[in-house]
């Protein structure tokens, strides 16, 4: 067997842009002044998600993996970067989001007229390119360490942004997030140095093939699962997550909840995938496979618990970023099938990439009427549809998306993790996903059913919200939406570059 | 395509286009006008287009739309229903100021409940299914009075838990089949096959029950259909309905049959229209009584549809659908009628009260009306035995409950001053009323393979006529019953699920209990360091 190793792909450049072009904008408004900020920020946008669909184009066109090996110093003295094709679903869901967030903020503080915004805003351009640059880092990384560091400017760039108002409450969150997220990765950087320790190399590639059964091996991988858990904030190590992402701006709170917690569970996925031999693998699917299934139902019902908008929604981020645990054992694959070939593994990528959307729109949503009213409590918004009727849009068709509702990526995202489950004869999840989607249709219902209300006073908005402010919202619920439209069974995007990997499954 | 594949396009496509045209305001504010035509490509598409037909759209949609009898059948009375109801609120609504928002609601239902009939893959049917349910809770709540939201979120509660029924009986359905989004017709012949199969066919049922509203799955139904304005009412209470109906006709496998479940259906059918008879003849509302009458209608149809499902008899699924089509018009123009009678008096409102105690017999079995031709179509299915007498006495039972319908009426209406209701009021409920007549009529030959001249034989005259004597027979004697009228509330047993909401209540604050214990420091970062023992132990053992 020749090992496999690195090359420099053509488009393999591409990857390193994506990382380094953001730094770059933030190192352009850091010289020329929060004056200049939002223009350069605007700029990096249109560039950065240029190259997103670049490197999409690129892996459709080829069929495999891009590449790029810095200075050309072959792993493990050097670092390489590699996208396929998940990856490449992330970065163009990425810049997606970024972009339409960051037109809704650009928006947004153009609204606001009283001094000393302007800090809050130049911060909230830094902090939201230096987080994308750190998404994508974590990407296409393929080192332990290099991932490390790129988690490390992902949680730094999203603090400041938890508590960009300065209020009391939101410092607090911001400093309960940053304690877990620190002792999250604490025992990642553990384990990644137990790793290179017994082996090594900290290259992902490397260890696919290098990785056997040792106790070494299944303590740092249980260090350094259970550190990312922490930071991706699975029930019960949730404590940190609601009071963060509701009590941020809304933009922020889109951003946080639908990206910034992403990145831990992607790595999640390269490590029991890629890194852990397979009984091992098969150990930790299960595992987290009942702490999302737990988190799911107990989460669903503590968002149908809460009184205030943001909270709801914060909760459901919980509960939906369980469906992504509970794939593990789903796309379990065997001699002839690996994971990547399943539908369960289409259907949990489909579920990332959607819940992605939705969940931000929902907080873009929320923010317009936060905005527009002055508070988010469910009870005391009756009739809003009426007032802000692309807001409401926008609310329910993210909510069908949550809800698993045809069509939308949420339903078929939910519908081929039901036939994975079913097909292997596992009824406590295909139970647990309808039940899921029931929770999920009350809490979704519960803020519909004010939308359509009609008081007998009517509401009133305290400020008036441009239509240009609501319709990044309803973009990107329609972008959640229209994703139901892809097929329902494995989508070859996603295998991608994944060929290579196979030995770490291989019998 | 076909001018056939393109007509059945345009029956789905065409009120789906009038949906989304509501997204401009100035046809927004003039959208109540064209309700009365969204269904008729339906209408013209069951007329015309010939049996068998299909049309087929590529993906992205891999949409497939066929039309078979039953189909063709419930379509055309549908179709027919929607745009009468539609005519008559367009006159009903024309000054109310948020009837734009009740016509997108009306538009989509429509568009779902008509496309289940010819809707051909499995995909797709749970799509449109989905709308049809969903949307229907704008409708329901349209009066916004506190019942009626009451009634909205018992609604939307109960058909939330049915999609997931259905969802999961679909999947079970198609998981082994190698394409993703199958025809339903060659699922449905695996399915005996299947060694799932039981579990699917109970997960139908349960699915389809509730959105037929069958014992122990009815109670939105009482509360729903008379909270909604009068035309939504009867469309809901009309078409709907009809939607668990069509639903059984697709997934159940006829061809092979299924006794158990066959008798599961009979079982539950016959409780159903029992209780429909006994809790409606307690209620003072005269929609309520309709809505109670409907239910029970549902259970009738689900016996019929069982005694098919027992002894693998494909043919059954045309006698139910026409079945459920004579129910449709009849159920339709009564609802329709109540909001006449509501404002009609003098000589008029006798002349409407005769047609209307017409229309609700025919539903007892009335000679020569559409409900006797319905009994006497669907009557060898039962044979001599205990079945048929069974049917027999729940035909009495509705005789009963519509008789205690018009008792109510002529209270109602008691009161009336001369008056005559709107010409665009009074003529949809006349032309629901002549479809009701003349459309079992013209399809009696072809669904029961006999002769017209049969129906006016004596004998026959006398089979549907000894069960309304005895049910009228029965009234008077249940009239005299002391304290009958509201002797059981709206929704029946939904009285039992309130006083379960102290429960349910605490089970929630104990999870919130439970959430703040985890969410607290120390706990939080035990649970981490567990966590990672356990994991790290686990994968030791293993190594």
């Amino acid at each position: 067997m020749t090992p496999l190793v690195h090359a420099t792909t053509p488009g393999g450049f591409l990857l390193v842009l994506a990382t380094i072009l953001p730094v770059c904008a933030v190192l352009a408004i850091l010289a020329s002044g929060p004056r200049s900020a939002a223009r350069i920020a605007l700029a990096t946008f249109a560039a950065g998600l240029a190259v997103a669909i670049a490197i999409a184009t690129e892996l459709i066109s080829s069929g495999k993996a891009l590449s790029y090996v810095v200075g050309a110093w072959q792993p493990p003295l050097g670092i390489a970067l590699r996208a396929d094709g998940l990856s490449g679903a992330m970065l163009v869901m990425t810049a997606l989001v970024v972009v339409a967030v960051g037109l809704f903020a650009h928006i947004q503080h153009g609204l606001q007229t009283d001094a000393g915004g302007g800090r809050a805003q130049t911060t909230f351009w830094v902090m939201l390119l230096a987080l994308w640059s750190a998404l994508n880092a974590v990407f296409v990384g393929e080192d332990l360490f290099n991932l490390y560091v790129a988690l490390e400017l992902l949680t730094f760039a999203a603090v400041p942004l938890v508590c960009l108002d300065g209020r009391a409450e939101t410092v607090t969150a911001a400093l309960r997030y940053l304690l877990f997220a620190l002792i999250g990765s604490l025992l990642y950087l553990l384990g990644a140095g137990l790793i290179y320790g017994q082996y090594g190399t900290l290259d992902l590639l490397a260890l696919a093939q290098l990785a056997r059964q040792d106790p070494a091996l299944a303590v740092a991988l249980a260090l350094m699962i259970v550190g990312l858990l922490a930071k991706a904030a699975l029930f019960p190590l949730h404590l940190w997550l609601p009071p963060a992402h509701a009590g941020a701006p809304a933009p922020a709170s889109a951003v946080l909840s639908a990206l910034v917690i992403k990145a831990p569970v992607f790595l999640i996925l390269r490590l029991v995938l890629d890194v852990a031999p397979p009984q091992a693998a098969a150990i930790a699917g299960q595992m987290l496979a009942v702490l999302g299934a737990a988190s799911i139902l107990f989460c669903s019902v503590m968002a149908l618990r809460q009184a205030r908008l943001k909270l709801m929604i914060a909760y459901s981020t919980v509960a939906q970023i369980g469906y992504l645990f509970i794939v593990f054992p789903l796309a379990a694959g065997s001699a002839d099938l690996p994971p990547w070939g399943t539908i369960a593994w289409t259907g949990g990528a489909l579920q990332l990439v959607s819940h992605a959307l939705a969940k931000a729109a929902m907080f873009l949503a929320a923010g317009v009427i936060a905005e527009a009213f002055g508070h988010d409590r469910i009870a005391d918004l009756g009739g809003f549809g009426r007032v802000l009727p692309i807001s409401a849009a926008a609310f329910g068709l993210a909510g069908l998306s949550l809800m698993g509702i045809p069509p939308s990526g949420g339903f078929v995202a939910k519908c081929l993790l039901l036939t994975a489950a079913v097909i292997q004869g596992n009824p406590w999840l295909a139970a647990t996903i309808l039940a899921g989607g029931v929770l999920a249709g009350a809490y979704v219902f519960r803020v519909i059913d004010k939308a359509l209300a009609v008081p007998t006073v009517p509401i009133v908005a305290r400020r008036a919200v441009p239509r240009r402010l609501e319709c990044a919202a309803l973009a990107l619920a329609i972008a959640a939406v229209l994703i139901g439209f892809v097929p329902l069974r494995p989508f070859g995007f996603l295998q991608i570059g994944r060929d290579g990997l196979n030995l770490a499954w291989a019998p | 395509m076909s001018s056939a594949g393109l007509l059945l396009a345009a029956a789905l496509f065409f009120p789906l286009v009038l949906a989304i045209c509501c997204l401009s305001a100035r046809f927004r504010a003039r959208v109540l006008a064209v309700v009365v035509i969204a269904p008729l490509p339906a209408l013209a598409a069951a007329v015309l287009v010939p049996e068998g037909r299909f049309a087929f759209f590529p993906a992205p949609f891999r949409l497939t739309l066929v039309l078979d009898q039953p189909g063709a059948i419930l379509l055309g009375g549908a179709a027919l229903l929607w745009s009468a109801a539609g005519a008559y609120a367009a006159s009903l609504m024309a000054r109310d100021p948020a009837a734009p928002r009740f016509a997108i609601w009306w538009l989509l239902t429509l568009t779902g409940s008509l496309g289940l009939f010819i809707v051909g893959d499995v995909v797709n049917f749970y799509l449109l299914f989905t709308l049809a349910s969903l949307a229907a809770y704008g409708l329901i709540v349209h009066e916004q009075s506190a019942s009626a939201h009451r009634a909205g979120v018992i609604y939307v509660g109960l058909a939330l838990l049915g999609e997931a029924f259905l969802l999961i009986a679909l999947v079970m359905l198609s998981a082994m089949h190698p394409d993703a989004n199958p025809q339903i017709r060659s699922v449905v012949a695996e399915l005996p096959a299947s060694p799932m199969r039981d579990g699917t066919l109970a997960l139908f049922i349960i699915g389809f029950a509730l959105k037929m509203g069958l014992v122990p799955l009815h109670v939105w139904l009482p509360l729903a259909h008379p909270a909604a304005p009068t035309p939504a009412s009867a469309v809901l209470s009309g078409v709907v309905v009809k939607a668990g109906v069509i639903g059984l006709i697709r997934f159940l496998p006829f061809e092979a049959g299924a006794p158990l479940w066959g008798s599961v259906l009979i079982g539950v059918g016959l409780v159903t229209a029992y209780s429909g008879v006994i809790v409606g003849i307690t209620q003072p509302r005269a929609k309520t009584v309709l809505a109670y009458s409907t239910m029970s209608q549902m259970g009738l149809l689900a016996v019929l549809l069982g005694v098919g499902l027992d002894t693998a008899d494909p043919a059954v699924t045309n006698l139910t659908a026409y079945y459920a089509v004579h129910h449709m018009l009849v159920k339709g123009a009564l609802f329709l009628g109540v909001g006449i009678l509501a404002t009609t008096g003098g000589r008029r409102l006798r002349l409407a009260l005769l047609l209307t105690a017409v229309l609700a017999l025919s539903l007892g079995g009335m000679p020569l009306t559409s409900g006797a031709l319905a009994k006497l179509a669907t009557k060898p299915l039962f044979g001599y035995g205990w079945l048929a007498g069974a049917m027999t006495l729940a035909g009495a039972g509705s005789t009963a409950l519509m008789l205690h319908f018009l008792l109510i009426l002529r209270r109602d209406t008691a009161g009336n001053t001369a008056g005559s209701p709107a010409l665009w009021q009074l003529l949809p409920w006349l032309v629901v009323a002549a479809a009701a007549f003349l459309i079992p009529w013209s399809l009696y030959p072809a669904v029961s393979g006999e002769t017209v001249s049969g129906l006016l034989h004596p004998e026959a005259l006398w089979k549907v006529t000894w069960p309304m004597l005895l049910g009228a027979v029965a009234m008077l004697f249940v009239h005299r019953l002391p304290q009958r009228l509201g002797a059981i509330p709206e929704g029946d047993i939904i009285v039992l699920a309130q006083a379960a909401q102290p429960v349910a209540r605490r089970f929630s604050d104990r999870i919130g209990g439970i959430d703040a214990h985890f969410r607290r420091w120390p706990v939080a970062g035990f649970v981490l360091i567990a966590l990672a023992i356990l994991l790290g132990g686990v994968l030791m053992l293993q190594a």
